[in-house]
């Protein structure tokens, strides 16, 4: 039991420390943003109306900052631990273990964002839009594929060729999926919004007491706005996109397969196939003739 | 700066709370997962009759029958028969022998590359048909009860259309027929998919890809929720077991034959053909007016895979005055598995039949 207090002691400092590194964290993002500190801090209500609006973040820093100041009122972190009683010592050992190491990675991470410049600087990311997927397929187009379309000549020509268009689709399958996925997580972004507003920024909704009944808010918000980009033109624009990088690059990946199993002496894939539509159809004629046949002999045992 | 108003104490409460809940689930967790669990699917006692390529006919015998026509099941195929076996004791197959029916279910198999070339013809005018002659001979009966299941409601449909003379009574469950509808996301996207391009690539379409077309039709509810609540219900036994059997039947998704692919997703998602009385198959027209014998229809009010309106206009189109339409307060999957449809909707079925043996 004392090992079990001072394993809870310790963890106290620690957690304490983890949370001033984060508040200090979201104090500098909110500051490096325009957007973020005019809102936040010193705007007026229209001009934080337009900052939501602009900028998911806000909301969520909002909520984080103000979660983190009340965790570091004294007593709170004691009461985080006065709710889980007795906990056998494998579990208070693991679970210190996995808090220390988190808290530990996610110091790691702080310094690391901190260190690593401005957000707004080449490294931003507040900024990634579709556009960049855009951008990435004419890097590829204008600067790499030019390359990739050197003459291909000699004996080696035409492998070199199936190599090259296998290569291309690959990227422009992997480009359509990146560019897929994005959409995908656009309803995630939304949502996180939308449930951020009620609260921030002179929201006049109560925040739920369980936390159960904000997942479940989220939860229906989420699935409403996925409905919503479902059925839109332009996810059913990039769904076919991305279905047809898949069906090109299996195609290429198929030819330059076959190319290196006929090297090998082995039935391509287009060869079985041959075979399979000629057996299909010989069972079909098959069949045929053996249903005439059985129309036919009873007819014939009466003659 | 405006502060939200959070009772942090009482989300940390309630957190501590929670903590402490999962710590005593995850301890009793450990002790399911580390003991046997019974996660077999499909394990109704049957007898195989019919062997056709990959296509085989498994045999359900009731301990008593009460119905000389006996019935064939047809399952879709882009997933698995099991899902009317799934639960020991509990399964729709289970429930229809209880009620003392002779019951036929079709197993579609594994497609492979050599099947690539079957079509929608070779799958109702060839198996199908070859199996209900085999059902007819074997009980010595002109006439069979089909039901079809998703998908296989469709066939089941086409074939009654076809070869009415050998159908006594026809039950479609979540059997889309009016395809041209924008209620469902699946009718949605797949007016848009160019489905030449898709065989020509992959021969027989892959099943990992309906599975994944399966997930995005609802992801938050699907990849997050799903799995939240196993979390939250991993210490009951009862429910990790049936929850690790549906994960079983809903990821044994099948390869589905090329040919088949495309004519479907042709003439019936983005022709619609099938109600309008213009599709053919076999050289022969499909008109629904042949479809004389009885309809019993049910389909799920909350199906957003096979909503509503894909359903309920089968009965108008069809030639019979016996029809049926049943819309029960439910999804696709609950039709088949909820306790209501297990113990409310197949004794119906079992008297509908039997109020028609005629």
């Amino acid at each position: 039991m004392a090992e079990e207090n001072s394993g809870q002691m310790a963890s106290e400092p620690l957690l304490a420390a983890w949370i001033k590194w984060t508040m200090d964290f979201w104090d500098t993002m909110a500051q490096m943003g325009p957007g973020l500190a005019g809102a936040g801090r010193s705007g007026g209500q229209a001009a934080r109306e337009t900052s939501v609006s602009e900028s998911p973040w806000l909301a969520a820093l909002n909520l984080w900052q103000a979660f983190f100041s009340l965790l570091t009122e004294a007593g709170t972190v004691a009461a985080v631990f006065q709710g889980i009683q007795a906990p056998s010592k494998i579990i208070l050992r693991m679970a210190r273990a996995g808090w220390g190491g988190y808290f530990y990675l996610h110091q790691q991470w702080l310094e690391g964002w901190q260190g690593g410049g401005s957000p707004s600087g080449k490294n931003a990311y507040e900024n990634l839009d579709q556009d960049i997927f855009r951008a990435c397929n004419e890097i590829f187009e204008q600067d790499f594929r030019r390359l990739l379309n050197l003459p291909h000549l000699c004996l080696t020509g035409l492998p070199q060729e199936r190599v090259i268009r296998a290569t291309v689709n690959f990227k422009q399958f992997q480009a359509a999926m990146a560019e897929f996925i994005y959409l995908l997580y656009l309803p995630v972004k939304k949502s996180l919004r939308a449930m951020g507003a009620g609260w921030v920024n002179g929201g006049t909704e109560k925040f739920p007491e369980d936390f159960k009944d904000y997942y479940k808010r989220w939860l229906k918000i989420l699935e409403g706005h996925y409905m919503t980009l479902f059925q839109s033109a332009e996810y059913i624009r990039t769904l076919t996109h991305t279905l047809h990088a898949l069906e090109d690059f299996t195609l290429a990946k198929q030819e330059l397969l076959s190319e290196a199993m006929a090297a090998l002496g082995l039935p391509t894939r287009r060869e079985m196939d041959d075979l399979y539509r000629e057996i299909y159809l010989l069972k079909k004629s098959v069949k045929v003739m053996a249903r005439k046949l059985d129309q036919r002999e009873p007819s014939q045992e009466e003659g | 700066m405006d502060r939200p108003k959070i009772p942090v104490d009482l989300i940390l409460a309630k957190l501590a709370a929670e903590a402490e809940a999962a710590k005593h689930r995850l301890e009793r967790a450990r002790d399911i997962f580390h003991g046997p669990l019974a996660t077999d699917i499909g394990t109704t006692p049957y007898e195989l009759v019919y062997q056709a390529d990959r296509v085989r006919l498994k045999y359900y015998r009731p301990e008593a029958a009460r119905l000389k026509t006996p019935l064939l099941l047809v399952h879709g195929l882009f997933n698995r028969e099991t899902l009317l076996d799934l639960q020991p004791g509990r399964s729709i197959v289970h429930n229809l022998l209880k009620e003392g029916l002779e019951v036929y279910l079709i197993e579609w198999g594994s497609p492979t590359r050599r099947d690539q070339f079957l079509t929608l013809d070779d799958h109702i005018n060839g198996y199908m048909d070859d199996i209900v002659e085999f059902i007819r001979r074997r009980h010595g009966v002109p006439k069979v009860n089909l039901m079809g299941v998703c998908l296989g409601g469709t066939f089941a449909v086409i074939y009654a259309a076809l070869h009415p003379e050998k159908i006594r009574n026809l039950i479609t469950t979540a059997t889309p027929t009016h395809f041209n509808t924008a209620k469902g996301l699946l009718h949605i996207w797949m007016q848009e998919i160019d489905v030449d391009r898709l065989v020509n690539a992959f021969g027989n379409l892959p099943g990992n890809l309906v599975n994944a077309a399966f997930l995005l039709l609802n992801p938050p509810r699907l990849l997050l929720d799903k799995y939240l609540g196993f979390l939250e219900n991993m210490d009951n036994k009862d429910f990790v077991e049936n929850f690790i059997r549906m994960e079983k039947w809903i990821f044994d998704s099948p390869d589905v034959p090329g040919e088949t692919v495309r004519q479907v997703i042709k003439d019936l998602y983005q022709e619609n053909l099938l109600v309008q009385g213009k599709m053919r198959l076999g050289g022969r027209r499909v008109d629904l007016r042949r479809l004389t014998m009885p309809l019993l229809n049910i389909y799920g009010q909350y199906d957003h895979l096979v909503p509503p309106e894909a359903c309920e206009v089968l009965a108008e189109k069809v030639g019979s005055r016996d029809t049926e339409n049943v819309c029960l307060d439910t999804g696709h999957v609950g039709i088949y598995v909820s306790s209501r449809f297990q113990k409310e909707t197949i004794p119906k079925i079992a008297a509908w039949l039997l109020a028609r043996e005629g």
